[in-house]
């Protein structure tokens, strides 16, 4: 079932890729020369799922597990094999001049800056392409700019630029025809932190000011975190889950962990009757409580035991979705 | 024993990586080898006009001068220049720096590498001359092919330095790469690659005995040809070229490194 | 349609923007440029020696060729080396999908998005050379026969961005051979000579095959008075054919590329 207002829709969607296979070595490349072998691999196995209008959605997953197959059989790049896809009410894959002008796909890898110029000539040199006169250009430029706070940068060479400046230059020229679909395949690779958080920040405006629908993939948990409020799991290309970010937490680790210092010795037995002890030393003591017992459990352990200082939080998430990957499944 | 970084072992495995890498690339290579067609054309157009009748060539002497001026261009190709550029491009070159081996070892490697990986398709490509001018078939004895394989190692190792010193300006100007067009031209016309030297105008044949270029095609390719040639005098010019270009090299190549650390890389 | 005319302004700005940094290369170009045609006359003129002819062509005739020769290796430098042998980066480093990805199409932008300027003076070298060897070749050129060879060189730029096009079109399978061009350069290198001093088989091969003849040879020929001008009708004929070919295979190795590529 389509609502008007979903932006992307895809349903079974799946691509094979065949693939040379190599022994290393002398020897397999004689081999290799002499007869080829290929064998087919799944990339994206019927993938489902819909997003709509102005959502921020992250997608989560270890390398190779189909995030960036799924990300250009969204914007036309790779055709799939079998299944169906919609954005922005285009079909891909025959890249429409009306499609491309609804949607853009930045890569932190890969950059379209002319690299000996400065940012502002390829910015004139997209503007042309998109047909945006120059008035409107400069306009635009000039707003993107605030937003993401550069300036002189761009009157520099690109090769000049630091990765963080050159990023927000990528972004810059490809927002500029102002897509309402933005595919961003790992937009903070390799960034220091604070520029991380600038982009992500900015990410965040743009979508709040204009509506955007922001399909995210990223190695860096607090993208997602901060920016998407739905992620979408895949592992060897299926998607795992779909849903609040809150929820897979809660779905994964129902518990939550304390941490104790205490003021006296006590037995570890002791712990026992309030949660899951993870380990006890020093007078330091790490316990795992479910969450609908939390607060009771906390109460009566500082009423019972001399504490010195009490910590509650949550499992880290890297390390979360980092066993998940490794299990290779979600409950 | 070793010479600037290299050893038996680091050569061996150098070379084998090297090897490795080039069979990966065999198609490309492939087509380096029918790129360097032009002697083909050439002959064809000289077989066919008056002018090549009064060279002076008998019977098929013409059609092998031009077979071999192919194969010895084929083992004679180098590219450091561009080697240099890219890896100076890609961030390569400072960790090749910091190594205890002399980056034109590596570069040497991988042209020998390549060499050993086109020889088949030179061959290929000599056959399929040989089944279209059935005539012009010839086997050279095993004491010519010895001479040819050194005239053709002193022409590539002639031309590697010639790039290497250009490389070596690149420490100081990127944009020295361009040179190496200008170096091409000369070459070009003057190897004997379009025209045996021996068409040339005595004024010309004599101004450009004076410069490297006819000892990289022309003389290798008369040697393997069976041609009347100066062997001797052949080889001693080209030792003399080595002599001259070497130590240049070396000496331009550790200024300009000196210049690079400095600059901070 | 505006949108291009207005895209290729902007490509074309850039490009001269990037080559004024590199004015260093330009004088290299030049000079190189000055040192091939000189080398290729002193060639030439090896054929001419002791008052020999080249196939039935006089000197300056030989000569005329020699500069059509020469306009389209300028053209060849100034627009399509930089251009079609720029699509290999395009698809090595993966920025083939930004190009796709513009609402423009992807082979107007390979082919036009750039140009090196310092092929420009070969142009014009060619273009004096040719118009200066047919005249001392004591060619009638009428003002319509003046328009009728610039519509055949036309033709005969079309064939050859056709067939660059069609061979820098297989980097979307074998990213690796880039080099093909090379072959084809290496090929095109035959253009400097009247194609009727070729043997026959080779001549066949350069009319209908890789039709070089329709480059340099038959325009010199129509200009100098020894073909008639209805070639004209041929070179059309076979400018149209090529072009079509490059764009139905461009489009189907995209289809490749688009069902592959990663």
């Amino acid at each position: 079932m389509i609502f008007p207002d979903t932006v992307i829709d895809v349903d079974r969607l799946t691509k094979t890729y065949r693939v040379a296979d190599k022994d290393p070595g002398l020897v397999g490349t004689f081999k290799h020369f002499l007869a080829r072998k290929t064998c087919d691999i799944c990339a994206v196995k019927e993938v489902s799922f819909s997003i709509k209008a102005g959502e921020m959605v992250g997608f989560l997953g270890a390398n190779g597990a189909g995030k960036t197959t799924t990300l250009k059989m969204l914007c036309g790049l790779i055709c799939p094999t079998s299944g169906y896809v919609k954005v922005a009410g285009f079909s891909p894959k025959s890249r429409q001049s009306e499609f491309l002008r609804q949607i853009t796909l930045v890569m932190g890898q890969k950059q379209q800056l002319i690299w000996d110029l400065p940012p502002l000539d390829s910015l004139k040199l997209n503007a042309a392409v998109y047909g945006i006169g120059p008035r409107e250009s400069r306009y635009r430029i000039n707003e993107l700019a605030d937003m993401l706070e550069i300036g002189e940068e761009l009157t520099r060479p690109v090769r000049k630029l630091s990765l963080g400046q050159r990023m927000k230059a990528e972004l810059l020229a490809s927002l500029l025809h102002r897509p309402s679909v933005l595919f961003l395949d790992e937009p903070t690779l390799g960034l220091d932190v604070n520029a991380q958080a600038k982009v992500r920040a900015f990410l965040s405006e743009y979508n709040r000011r204009t509506g955007a629908t922001v399909l995210l993939t990223s190695h860096y948990m607090a993208d997602i975190t901060v920016l998407c409020p739905r992620v979408l799991l895949i592992d060897q290309g299926k998607i795992f889950h779909d849903g609040q970010l809150d929820a897979l937490v809660e779905s994964l680790s129902p518990n939550r962990q304390v941490r104790l210092e205490l003021n006296q010795d006590v037995s570890p037995e002791a712990f026992e009757a309030y949660g899951e002890l993870k380990d006890c030393e020093n007078r330091v003591v790490r316990l795992l409580i479910p969450r609908h017992q939390l607060t009771e459990a906390v109460t009566k352990l500082l009423a019972n035991f001399d504490v010195i200082d009490l910590e509650v939080n949550d499992q880290p998430i890297d390390e979360l979705i980092g066993t998940i990957f490794r299990a290779g499944k979600v409950k | 024993m070793k010479l600037a970084g290299l050893s038996y072992q680091v050569a061996r495995s150098l070379l084998s990586t090297q090897y490795a890498y080039m069979l990966e690339y065999r198609a490309e290579i492939a087509l380096w080898a029918l790129s360097g067609l032009l002697p083909f054309i050439m002959l064809s157009l000289w077989s066919n006009t008056q002018a090549g009748l009064d060279l002076g060539f008998k019977g098929f002497e013409l059609s092998r001068y031009f077979l071999s001026a192919f194969l010895v261009r084929q083992f004679s190709v180098v590219w450091v220049v561009y080697a240099f550029e890219e890896d100076a491009l890609l961030g390569r070159l400072s960790p090749y720096l910091l190594q205890p081996l002399h980056p034109l070892w590596r570069y040497a490697a991988s042209h020998l590498a390549e060499q050993a990986t086109r020889f088949p398709f030179a061959l290929c490509i000599a056959g399929i001359f040989f089944v279209i001018n059935p005539g012009a078939f010839w086997l050279p004895s095993l004491w010519i092919l010895l001479l040819t394989w050194l005239a053709t190692l002193m022409s590539f190792t002639i031309s590697f330095l010639l790039q290497s010193l250009i490389a070596a300006l690149c420490f100081w100007n990127e944009k020295a790469s361009a040179l190496e067009r200008l170096l091409f031209v000369p070459y070009l016309f003057l190897s004997g690659l379009l025209a045996p030297i021996s068409s040339f105008p005595p004024e010309v044949r004599k101004w450009s005995s004076l410069t490297p270029f006819p000892y990289l095609i022309d003389f290798p390719a008369r040697v393997l040809s069976g041609l009347n040639v100066d062997v001797l005098g052949g080889f001693c010019i080209q030792i003399l070229w080595i002599c001259i270009l070497l130590p240049l090299v070396i000496v331009l190549w550790r200024l300009g490194v000196r210049k690079y650390t400095a600059m901070g890389a | 349609m505006r949108r291009y005319f207005d895209s290729l302004k902007i490509f074309w700005g850039t490009a001269l923007a990037i080559q004024l940094e590199y004015q260093f290369n330009a004088l290299v170009e030049l000079i190189a440029m000055f040192g091939s045609l000189a080398g290729s006359i002193f060639v030439l003129s090896l054929f001419f020696s002791n008052g020999n002819q080249l196939g039935g062509w006089s000197w300056e005739a030989a000569l005329t060729v020699q500069g059509i020769y020469t306009l389209f290796d300028g053209i060849t430098n100034t627009f399509l080396r930089p251009n079609l042998g720029a699509i290999v980066n395009y698809v090595r480093e993966g920025t083939l999908d930004y190009v796709l990805l513009k609402p423009v199409d992807s082979q107007f932008w390979l082919s036009v998005r750039t140009f090196s300027p310092t092929g420009l003076p070969e142009i014009f070298l060619g273009f004096f050379l040719m118009t200066w060897a047919s005249f001392s070749a004591g060619a009638n050129i009428t003002v319509g026969l003046f328009f009728i060879v610039a519509f055949m060189l036309i033709c005969g730029l079309i064939i050859l961005y056709s067939i660059w096009f069609l061979i820098a079109s297989t980097t979307i399978w074998f990213v690796k051979t880039w080099n093909a061009t090379e072959v084809l350069r290496a090929l095109l290198a035959s253009g400097r000579f009247p194609v009727s001093v070729y043997p026959s088989s080779l001549r066949f091969i350069f009319t209908f095959i890789l039709p070089v003849a329709f480059l340099t040879t038959v325009p010199a020929e129509v200009l100098l008075g020894n073909s008639p001008t209805s070639m004209i009708s041929s070179s059309l004929l076979v400018a149209i054919i090529f072009f079509v070919l490059s764009r139905l295979f461009w489009l189907f190795a995209l289809r490749h590329y688009t069902s592959a590529s990663s």
